[in-house]
């Protein structure tokens, strides 16, 4: 048990230090759900033997015991600030390529972000001391952390001995910049014709809206991604529905998002050109990946839409203009989504928002422009349909919302915080958020989304890294570069 | 090398080998990429992944579009869907307004909406009721041809058909099969899953939109933006597996749910509640670790005469970013707010939400009186980051896509002209692109192709199981 | 009564008989008066966490601050107000274009003004059990769209872009 004290909070500055246990807090707060809890679900369903087999080979458990997809492949991977290389590389080191991440002897300065600019919330290496931001931590797994400066002619000469045999290079530099130095495709194809060279950037590095540096010389950095392929304009509560500035805008999302998206089409494509290399006798390539278009790939029929009838999507909020319902709307205690567009399932919700408010069938069965399931994606539609529904919705919480819907097999859930998420049951028992042992102490973080497979599935071994704690390793791995070498350019500045 | 010692042959030589080689080597770089992406002639290249084939039970978006990536780089795709029916995202539309007909020849009045747009490029449609006994064995027949398979039933549903990855993997130890789903297994398993779902549960919604005490709402991406993203997660779970089959010659099975991938994209978000007990909250058009680093809104429309509502009434807003020290200078300089620079002076002030929260406002009261456009010609003039957020129209008519071929007309063979913006704009390949051949194709248009070319199967017996709606 | 407002007003000797939506994000946290889409009387509503706090009270002669943005009467077969019926409800400004109906659009040609099939009914063109080739015999089987096509032709309507 902790022990009990006496505080006194005038300011935040008073609650710094009593947040950070030194250890991860008490986590989960309930146990997850056993065995013998979670049977019953499989029994019910008369799938016992099928479940059974699950967990006996997707088990989240077993994953350190099998093999690695990617072992053997290698991965250099050099650029800063932005997520897009930096989860790339993560994909590639939670598949088990061999993946060095490059970065200035000064450090990439993501190392040093910190939400609201506070210090306290850097993660401390308990052997070393040194402090990391928690996204830097968070988003290079399995990766080795490299220094060089690569804008000196020695970290030039060292850089392309070390691509000379890479089999994928990731470039999250800006447009040009590695083919300045001479250390770009171009220059380097030539030593290492079967290098898969991977651009991750924001736009382009190429054509009239290519990525810019400002006159000081920074970067863009998301969102300016999501603000160029009409993602952010679609996105947020209309003005009709809140007023502007005070949530009736275009919104942008609260992360990252085009970097995500960017870097996981950057590892797909990577690994089709080594599959042509390797498999269909090709060479190595040049990849171009950007966060604007990837998440352009993906934005449904937006444009396809514009090119339709000239329709500009604009912002539906909670809403979705393509299903009704399929949405949230605001409930007693948060947000709760309900989803149902079938007949089937669009009169469930009816039957079960009727045993509070009889009204609701009256007012919406009952309409037959309502009758048919296209017709009610109507604009005026989703409004009368979502006033009464949240007409149920505000005298229930969330977990009442949730009981009474899933009795009626209906997809349902609420809006969960964090610190739901990471207690919600099901959650717990995968575990897609667990505790896990890093040089920085346990950290409370999320699972890989591929861990849960029968032969080679995805795993973090590490996270984040001092800066250069690889540098010896590496060196001699790849150069043959011994300790007092690599201590040489250290003092030079190159490493 | 050369046989004789004493002669230097270029090709030995370290730097270019020829002329063309040469003049490569001298072009301005963005010349040369351009030159290497080759826009417009992506189909006289070699596929990435020619030779692969893959089957898809699928539906919605999630699971399709796992499958449409391995598609567009070169794969054959069979889609089976349900006789008549169809994948239920052939029926949305957004506002119930576009769709393209027919779905299938006995339903003249019933068209595919724009929902099932972009997930489905490049495949062939087969209609199959496999679940019945009598189409088992056509079902197996497809399986020892295939590499792979994705599906998206509720879990056991496949095995309890005798379909599932018990049955399948010992008639091809090579097959790679994939459920994509919400939650796999656990006290869940069973559960339905949506985009919008995973959106609420696993904690994007609570760090997006506007604050509470702004009085702002948590709201929805946009796009299916988890469906979408999964589905990307699942093909690079596809590409490790082949990557490992080359070597091993065995299959694997993939459970990948849905529901969990937010989690992993939130960044710091999980970490900081573990360590430090904080949970996360909207923070809107801003930025929690950089300042300036946000959108703001303008005072006026760049388009107020525009008949559509969108250019005229929110073309207003604009992307800054200035978070290195000289650009928030410069920044406060140009905007007249030079005692914020005085007030503000180093990163980690200007980020906590006080100073935030006061920056922010000021930026806005100075762009009160000036559109969209002259706010973003301002700071780009003063070398600072800046530029508006775009809309549908603007990202038709960018150059900037045009030109890298992201976004394009597309002759569909079937529907006529379809405006194109995804798998050419998944990422560009130099040797090995993407490509997109057709946008969809009506429920069973590939029948007689695939039964009778690729099965065997005689056109009477296609006719009879069709008229017994088992196709 | 909280978030519609069934009006009962009594209007040239008739019920008014109309519900007005109060749609959930706008009115969540709001205070003030709005009008019956039908009968124009004005109500006094102050709404806290999507619950009436206070009203609808009745405020004859004031200035609605706003009214709903769809209003229908079931009584009636449910005919409706939609959103931007000027003096009944509240324009709702953003929307795709600048109309909306809700229904499908018939489009014939893209916006560069080429053929996309886009109406119904189409006609018959699947071999057997539904299969299709990989072209669109449009001159074929549907003469008067192809030849509206070279009408716009003719005329410089087809666009590249």
């Amino acid at each position: 048990m902790a022990e009990k004290r006496d505080i006194e909070i005038k300011s935040r500055a008073d609650t710094i230090g009593l947040m950070d246990l030194k250890d991860v807090r008490p986590y989960p707060v309930t146990p997850p759900p056993t065995y013998e809890q979670v049977k019953p679900v499989y029994e019910k369903r008369k799938a016992l033997d099928f479940c059974n087999w699950s967990e006996e080979n997707l088990k989240f458990e077993k994953r350190y015991g099998k093999d690695e997809a990617l072992t053997g492949v290698r991965v250099m991977d050099i650029g800063l600030w932005r997520l897009g290389h930096k989860f790339c590389s993560s994909l590639f080191g939670e598949s088990g390529a061999e993946v060095v991440s490059i970065e200035p002897p000064s450090g990439d300065p993501l190392r040093k972000l910190t939400p609201f600019g506070r210090e306290e919330y850097l993660l401390q290496n308990t052997e070393t001391g040194e402090k990391c931001g928690m996204e830097f931590v968070n988003e290079t797994v399995n990766t080795h952390c490299v220094t060089l400066d690569v804008e000196t002619e020695d970290g030039q000469e060292i850089f392309k001995k070390m691509a000379s045999n890479v089999d994928v290079l990731i470039d999250g530099m800006p447009p040009g910049y590695m083919d300045n130095l001479g250390i770009g495709y171009r220059q380097l194809k030539e030593a290492n014709p079967g290098m898969v060279y991977v651009w991750i950037g924001m736009l382009g590095q190429w054509g009239p809206w290519k990525d810019k540096q400002s006159k000081f010389g920074q970067w863009m950095l998301e969102p300016f991604s999501s603000c160029a392929c009409s993602w952010v304009h679609n996105t947020g509560l209309a003005q009709d529905l809140l007023p502007r500035g005070r949530g009736g805008d275009p919104t942008r999302s609260g992360i990252w998002v085009a970097d995500y998206v960017a870097a996981t089409q950057g590892y797909i494509s990577a690994l089709a050109a080594l599959y042509w290399r390797d498999e269909l006798g090709g060479t190595g390539q040049m990849v171009e990946v950007t966060g604007a278009e990837a998440l352009m790939d993906i934005i449904d029929f937006d444009i396809t839409w514009y090119g339709f009838n000239a329709s500009i999507k604009g912002r539906s909020g909670g809403w979705d203009p393509n299903l009704n319902q399929y949405a949230w709307n605001p409930c007693k205690d948060g947000y709760m989504m309900i989803g149902g567009q079938t007949d089937k399932l669009w009169y469930n919700i009816g039957f079960c928002f009727e045993r509070d408010d009889i009204q609701f069938g009256r007012l919406i069965h009952e309409d037959p422009f309502l009758k048919e399931v296209g017709a009610r994606n109507a604009l005026h539609a989703l409004i009368k349909t979502y006033s009464l529904t949240t007409r149920w919705l505000r005298d229930q919480n969330r977990v009442e919302a949730e009981t009474k819907l899933l009795q009626y097999q209906l997809a349902a859930g609420p809006v969960l915080y964090i610190d739901e998420v990471c207690e919600f049951p099901h959650f717990k028992y995968r575990p897609w958020v667990y505790v896990h042992e890093t040089d920085y102490g346990p950290l409370l973080i999320a699972s890989a989304g591929l861990s849960y497979q029968v032969r080679t599935p995805f795993r973090c071994k590490w996270m984040g890294r001092d800066l250069g704690y690889d540098n010896y390793e590496i060196y001699m791995k790849w150069l043959g570069m011994g300790q007092n070498k690599v201590n040489e350019f250290k003092q030079k500045g190159v490493i | 090398m050369a046989k004789d010692p004493r002669v230097t042959r270029i090709e030995d030589l370290p730097g270019p080998k020829s002329k063309g080689e040469l003049e490569e080597m001298k072009m301005p770089y963005e010349e040369y990429c351009k030159k290497i992406f080759d826009v417009g002639n992506e189909h006289i290249k070699p596929n990435a992944l020619k030779g692969i084939k893959w089957l898809s039970c699928t539906m919605y978006i999630f699971t399709p579009n796992s499958v449409v990536n391995l598609a567009e780089l070169g794969a054959e795709v069979i889609k089976i869907e349900m006789p008549r029916m169809g994948d239920a995202m052939r029926h949305t539309s957004p506002f119930n307004e576009c769709y393209l007909y027919p779905l299938h020849d006995t339903r003249p009045m019933t068209g595919t909406g724009l929902g099932f747009t972009n997930a489905n490029n490049n495949k062939y449609f087969l209609t199959m009721d496999y679940h019945i006994p009598e189409m088992r064995e056509h079902f197996y027949a497809l399986v020892k041809k295939f590499d792979g398979l994705t599906e998206l039933y509720r879990p056991g549903t496949m095995d309890k058909w005798k379909i599932g990855y018990r049955q399948l993997s010992e008639i091809n130890p090579r097959f790679i099969y994939v459920w994509g789903g919400g939650f796999g297994y656990g006290p869940k398993m069973f559960g339905g899953s949506y985009d919008i779902l995973g959106q609420a549960h696993a904690g994007l919604a609570s760090v997006t939109g506007m604050h509470e005490y702004m009085g702002g709402h948590a709201t929805k991406h946009t796009n299916w933006i988890i469906d979408w993203e999964s589905g990307n997660i699942i093909t690079s779970g596809i590409m490790a597996a082949i990557h490992w089959r080359r070597k091993t010659g065995l299959g694997t099975m993939l459970e990948m749910s849905q529901v969990q991938t937010p989690t992993r994209l939130l960044g710091y978000t999980t970490t900081m509640y573990g360590k430090f007990g904080i949970v996360r909250q909207r923070w809107g058009n801003w930025d929690t670790q950089l300042a300036v680093h946000g959108i703001i809104l303008c005072g006026k429309s760049d388009f107020p005469d525009a008949d559509n509502p969108q250019d005229k009434f929110d073309a207003r807003y604009v992307m800054v970013s200035a978070f290195q020290d000289a650009d928030f200078k410069e920044l406060c300089a140009i905007t007249g707010l030079k005692n914020l620079y005085e007030k503000y002076k180093s990163r980690n002030q200007r980020c906590e939400g006080e100073a935030q929260v006061e920056i922010y406002a000021a930026l806005e009261k100075w762009a009160a009186d000036k559109s969209r456009s002259q706010v973003a010609k301002i700071l780009q003039d003063a070398g600072i980051l800046a530029e508006p957020v775009r809309n549908d129209r603007e990202v038709y008519e960018s150059p900037h896509y045009r030109e890298r071929g992201t976004v394009r007309w597309l002759d569909d063979p079937l529907f006529g002209d379809m405006l194109l913006h995804s798998g050419y704009s998944a990422g560009l390949m130099e040797k090995t692109p993407r490509r997109v051949n057709w946008h969809w194709r009506p429920v069973g248009a590939d029948n007689k192709r695939i039964y009778r070319d690729k099965l065997g199967i005689p056109l009477s017996k296609i006719q009879e199981w069709y008229d017994k709606a088992w196709i | 009564m909280c978030d519609i407002i069934w009006c009962k007003k009594k209007k040239d000797g008739k019920d008014c008989d109309t519900i007005n939506y109060l749609d959930p994000y706008y009115f969540w946290n709001w205070e003030g008066t709005i009008a019956c889409a039908e009968c124009g009387t004005v109500y006094y509503i102050h709404m806290i966490n999507g619950f009436m706090y206070k009203g609808p009270e009745e405020r004859p002669g004031e200035k609605p601050d706003t009214r709903p943005l769809y209003a229908d009467k079931p009584y009636d077969g449910y005919s409706n107000y939609r959103p931007g019926v000027e003096g009944r409800t509240r324009p709702y400004q953003c929307m795709p274009r600048s109309w909306l109906t809700g229904t499908a659009d018939m489009v014939k040609f893209s916006i560069r003004g080429r053929p996309v099939r886009g109406w119904r009914p189409q006609p018959k063109s699947a071999g057997l059990a539904g299969t299709f080739g990989f072209n669109w015999d449009i001159q074929k089987l549907s003469p008067e769209v192809w030849e509206e096509y070279q009408k716009k032709l003719a005329k410089g309507e087809v666009k590249d872009w």
